[in-house]
């Protein structure tokens, strides 16, 4: 639907991100570095995921457990993937700390450890919107517009660029969570990612059903809202103690 | 708020340098992209070049053929291809050996006029014919010969601004990488590949041309003329280093210096001094690409600057091409290397590769871009690395474009189905 639909979808689904992207990650070159290997790795991810299942989709079926069995895999082996990711930044992090001796600069503090997690939780938001969301915009570009059966009201690529959004949210905010989680021991906070990414997946199963669209896409928001209101609570009670202990952040 | 000053930690300024590069390779990539889907989005196969080129001299492909009929002739052509370039590359070394600088510099001055103009020049009126912009023959033939004439000019001298040299480098990669899309499909592809191969086997080989060339301008401690895009340097006090940023100096590289602990040892010592660096810098003319790295240390310049710690100290890739899109076209290029000063230097035949890979990934759908984007910075990124780490003269085109092809047809074949099904039943994890 014209040019300027198709950049409004883009911007509905990454405009968050590219403002934080502006704000906080371009100012540091090391950050981008982790944003664009972060997204690498995800794209891999999604690259095996896609090898595993390529065999068996288009399914048959109209049944709906066949895919959450896929969303299942999906989610499981992402988190997987999640805690491998925490190990490699665990040695990125001594070496850096090393690297900073040597040139007789300050260790990292917490809030560079922090944004480190949001660089990489935002690549993972950035590899899931371009995939699914962006990368299928290219009709949207021209003169005409799509429409999904199972969800006849609103054009497909709004419905997707809204689902990427609550998405971006979600996958952004809980790698902060899992890092600090796994950082500190904090077991709440290392079940709630996976957790939410499940639920969040398993929600998108609810659009299978005509017109599930108008009940799972609000869910999946709050899912959202839930996950950028726990972040909130992590980050600031961090912070706090930290600036109660004497340091400076 | 904070009574204290936030420390300055090394997450500030670390990778800097690698930012510097991987942006203007992004801008050029992402312009070659879209004026592919710009002025290629209409129809798939009329977008071929009208004219006999050297890379389809042998073969022209056409849709009708079956899949061995043009696997076969695009291996021919690539052949051909790779051959020209070889030949000139050996003929680049002799002039270099019989110390024609001369005209290499007014060769490459050449060529940048015949990209900027002709090229160019096409382009824009591909342009402006589809978007039927109205302008009259004459304000354009103005325009585009003063947009020449100050490209040419910024390929010449090295007292240009530096942020006018930068853009019209990455201008004149991103023409040659346009015409190079209008090849063949088939035979696009096999020539990156081979290009890559010939990289390898040029760079490393005892009996290289690049090698050869590089290894005489070294013992000569020479300047190559040659295009190549030079980052601005890490340095925080531009005071003395001003007007060292353009220089390109030879030194012999010694292997005794401390790889990690490069800045502190020199940050006092003067432009000239005995440290180690090994600035690279090849020559293509016509066809030819050369892809080497070699160790060189980054250093501090300024009295009282503050340290900047560049994540990859000892990185000096070169690389090498030029693309001959017209058969009387020729290219002068310079590989990439750190300049005296520590910034990187990139050569445009990187730039052009680079850039001819994700235009063709965009003749077929923005998802393989994404893929083939991604594949390439990580490609140049792992490169870099190698070359910290082996601290010698290495191919940088083969990891990107090996990279960059393993995930278009990852994507291509496996990614696309997976996505497509998932997103049109709103299914998304």
């Amino acid at each position: 639907m014209t040019v300027a639909a198709g950049i409004g979808y883009v911007l509905l689904a990454l405009g968050s991100s590219l403002s934080l992207f502006i704000a906080v990650i371009s100012h540091k070159p090391f950050l981008v570095l982790i944003l664009l290997s972060s997204t690498l790795v995800w794209l891999m991810s999604l690259i095996a995921l896609s090898a595993v299942w390529r065999g068996f989709i288009p399914f048959k079926t109209a049944a709906w457990w066949p895919y959450a069995l896929l969303i299942l895999t999906s989610v499981a082996s992402q988190e997987a993937l999640r805690l491998l990711l925490w190990r490699l930044y665990k040695r990125m992090e001594e070496l850096l700390d090393a690297f900073a001796g040597r040139v007789s600069k300050p260790r990292l503090v917490i809030t560079d450890k922090m944004q480190i997690a949001l660089a990489g939780g935002m690549g993972h938001g950035v590899a899931h919107a371009v995939f699914f969301c962006i990368s299928l915009l290219t009709p949207a570009f021209g003169s005409a517009t799509y429409y999904v059966e199972k969800c006849s009201r609103i054009p497909f690529f709004l419905v997707s660029a809204m689902i990427a959004l609550a998405f971006v949210t979600i996958h952004t905010f809980s790698m902060v969570i899992a890092f600090s989680g796994y950082s500190e021991g904090n077991r709440t906070d290392q079940y709630f990612a996976p957790v939410i990414h499940l639920a969040a997946g398993m929600l998108t199963l609810i659009n299978l059903g005509s017109g599930g669209c108008i009940i799972g896409i609000p869910l999946l928001y709050g899912m959202a809202i839930l996950t950028l209101l726990h972040c909130g609570k992590l980050v600031w009670r961090r912070l706090t103690e930290n600036r109660r202990q004497g340091n400076i952040y | 708020m904070e009574q204290n000053p936030r420390p300055r930690t090394v997450l500030e300024t670390l990778g800097e340098e690698i930012i510097r590069i991987v942006t203007p390779v992004s801008i050029c990539m992402l312009s070659v992209v879209i004026l592919v889907s710009i002025l290629n989005g209409d129809s798939s196969s009329a977008g071929d070049l009208p004219i006999t080129t050297m890379a389809t001299i042998a073969y022209k492909e056409s849709s009708s053929d079956s899949t061995w009929d043009k696997l076969k002739g695009a291996l021919l052509n690539s052949l051909v291809f790779v051959a020209v370039v070889t030949v000139v590359t050996f003929l680049l070394v002799l002039l270099f050996y019989l110390r024609c600088t001369k005209f290499l510099k007014y060769y490459m001055g050449f060529s940048a006029f015949l990209v900027l103009g002709f090229m160019g020049g096409e382009i824009a009126l591909l342009l402006i014919q589809d978007f039927s912009f109205p302008v009259d023959c004459i304000t354009s033939a103005i325009l585009l010969f003063n947009f020449t004439v100050v490209g040419v000019l910024a390929v010449f001298m090295s007292k240009m601004a530096i942020f006018v040299t930068q853009a019209y480098l990455v201008v004149i990669g991103m023409l040659v990488a346009y015409w190079f899309t209008l090849l063949p499909e088939w035979t696009t592809w096999v020539l990156l590949v081979a290009m890559a191969l010939y990289d390898l086997a040029a760079v490393l080989l005892p009996g290289g041309p690049l090698r050869l060339l590089v290894e005489l301008a070294m013992s000569r401690d020479e300047d190559i003329p040659a295009l190549v895009y030079e980052a601005r340097p890490v340095i925080n006090d531009s005071g003395p280093s001003g007007g060292v940023v353009r220089r390109r100096v030879w030194r012999e590289g010694r292997g005794d210096t401390d790889e990690n602990q490069g800045l502190s040892t020199n940050t006092r010592s003067g432009l000239s001094s005995d440290s180690t660096p090994g600035t690279h810098l090849s020559v293509g003319i016509g066809e030819h690409e050369m892809n080497l790295a070699d160790a060189e240390e980054g250093r501090v310049t300024g009295g009282d600057s503050e340290l900047t710690t560049p994540l990859v100290q000892h990185i000096n890739v070169q690389m090498n091409s030029s693309e001959n899109a017209v058969p009387s076209e020729n290219l002068v290029l310079e590989g990439i290397g750190l300049g005296s000063s520590g910034a990187i230097k990139l050569g445009l035949g990187d730039f052009i590769f680079y850039s001819v890979l994700v235009g063709r990934a965009a003749m077929y759908d923005f998802m393989t871009v994404y893929a083939c984007y991604l594949a390439i910075i990580a490609g140049l990124g792992v490169t870099l690395m190698l070359l910290a780490f082996y601290r010698k003269a290495l191919p940088a085109l083969p990891v990107s474009i090996m990279l960059g092809v393993l995930f278009y047809l990852l994507t291509r074949l496996l990614l696309e189905d997976f996505v497509v099904q998932c997103s049109m039943n709103l299914l998304m994890f």
